[in-house]
């Protein structure tokens, strides 16, 4: 920045933002509840309920009810169960978040026209990282299943895993036509560069794929077949309860607030906003944080509405559409970045 | 900033964080938590009837022949990565552009040979 740093500081700097970094994990749950809260409320709005209003004003301290809950229920491990699985599990499950969250960046402020990304780190792959992380959940929600020794769970957890290596593909394809357009695989690059044009205008075609096969990784409702209630009883979590549930659950809520991150980030212009520059000095500090805060609020939003408009797809159904259908389309969106970067970048 | 050793330093912490934390707040419920013990409460839930057997059995193929279809095509997106910051602006963007056509056409023969094989499909 702009002020005079100490010599002895400028190596610890990457240790003082691992730290300070740290307070974001707090953010995030609190921002997982806000999205059980939402979620729980459009839900209750979409079929004229009432939803949770008991606990604090609108229901807000649900949740944190239901927290002092799950931390005084007893922690259950059936007999049959591999205690090496079952227990460290969770520790894929929220580590994937954690090492997720480091990389994204959650808002930016203009100093004297200069962008600073409010990221922990920043690194030059950082979309690479963040897909090769995000997909680490799956080894927790496989020892969640393997460990439990339970045919529901198993059986849920091959659907996660059918499922996700069909949809990992098109995931990938469309970040990299992204990332064409750009030149660079850091997201704080991608986002800054999108100040006039969002991507999502670019490439519509892209942004839909990204859209279905990020839905399909978070395993939300039209793709949920690891959980099916109605076939599976809970799917791979059937086993876990109270807290170990509480802890995969929010790992669960955390994976799509830091999706819906990642489709404003790449496809919907990140903080910008067309028209809007940063000149007032107090503006620039907090206007593209709120902006990028809408986006993601709005992405969250179609996301739990999507839940109600569209029916869960059998598995053979699933995995038809990612590899005959998302597949080929973002092959050709591929095409399309390519022939468009050299048309704009020329 | 200076050096790529310094940007996943946060990484390691963040790291250490999701290592601690999962534990500790399974230290935290079982001091909070009521225990009581049954014997019925440690069976694996199967309906409410008896289990039977162990749920680790033989799976069906097909997950396998997926398995192996995304390792091809997780592989190819890989090494588009690369190529994509690299293809434009660094004067090789013909001869990038031809080579990744050659590339993605060589996977797509055999995208199209594993659907005609019906890999892709779905045994019921």
């Amino acid at each position: 920045m702009v002020m005079d740093i100490p010599e002895f500081i400028i190596p610890l700097i990457p240790w003082i933002r691992g730290i300070v970094g740290l307070s974001l994990v707090g953010v995030i749950f609190l921002g997982a509840m806000g999205a059980v809260w939402l979620e729980r409320k459009l839900s209750a709005d979409i079929q004229c309920r009432m939803g949770p209003c008991r606990v604090g004003k609108y229901g807000l301290l649900q949740l944190v009810a239901d927290a002092i809950k799950l931390f005084t229920k007893e922690d259950l491990k059936p007999r049959n169960a591999d205690s090496l699985l079952f227990n460290s599990a969770n520790i894929f499950m929220i580590g994937s978040v954690f090492l997720m969250l480091v990389a994204i960046p959650v808002g930016a402020v203009f100093i004297n026209g200069v962008e600073y990304p409010l990221a922990v780190t920043q690194m030059d792959i950082s979309v690479l990282y963040i897909e090769a992380v995000s997909a680490l959940s799956i080894f927790g929600i496989f020892m969640i299943a393997y460990g439990s020794n339970n045919k529901y769970s198993l059986l849920g957890a091959f659907r996660n895993f059918a499922r996700m290596v069909g949809y990992e593909v098109p995931l990938g394809l469309t970040v990299v036509s992204v990332a064409i357009m750009t030149g660079s695989l850091s997201i704080v690059e991608i986002s800054s560069s999108q100040g006039m044009l969002w991507n999502i205008f670019l490439q519509p075609l892209g942004c839909f794929v990204f859209f279905v096969a990020l839905m399909a990784d978070m395993g939300r409702l039209p793709f949920d077949q690891n959980e099916s209630e109605e076939e599976l009883v809970a799917g791979w979590i059937t086993e876990y309860g109270g807290m170990r549930f509480g802890l995969a659950f929010f790992a669960e809520y955390i994976h799509m607030i830091l999706g819906s991150f990642l489709v404003a980030l790449l496809f919907l212009g990140g903080w910008n906003v067309p028209g809007f520059v940063a000149n007032n000095s107090v503006l620039g500090l907090i206007a593209p944080t709120v902006f990028l805060l809408i986006k993601v609020v709005f992405v969250l939003m179609v996301i739990i509405g999507l839940r109600w408009a569209v029916p869960r797809f059998r598995i053979d159904q699933v995995v038809d559409l990612s590899w005959k259908k998302l597949l080929p389309l973002a092959l050709l969106n591929l095409v399309w970045a390519v022939g468009l970067g050299l048309y704009l970048g020329a | 900033m200076s050096g790529i050793i310094d940007s996943y330093i946060p990484v390691a912490i963040f790291l250490v964080m999701a290592l601690v934390m999962p534990p500790m707040t399974m230290f935290i419920v079982k001091q909070l938590s009521p225990r009581s013990k049954a014997a019925g409460k440690y069976t694996t839930y199967e309906s409410g009837s008896v289990p039977t057997g162990t749920a680790r059995i033989q799976f069906n193929v097909e997950y396998y022949l997926y398995a192996i279809a995304f390792v091809i095509f997780d592989i190819e997106v890989l090494f588009l990565y690369p190529w994509a910051t690299v293809y434009k602006g660094h004067g090789i963007t013909s001869i990038a552009i031809v080579e990744m056509f050659v590339f993605v056409f060589i996977l797509l023969f055999g995208y199209i040979y594993l659907w005609k094989k019906e890999a892709l499909t779905w045994v019921k």
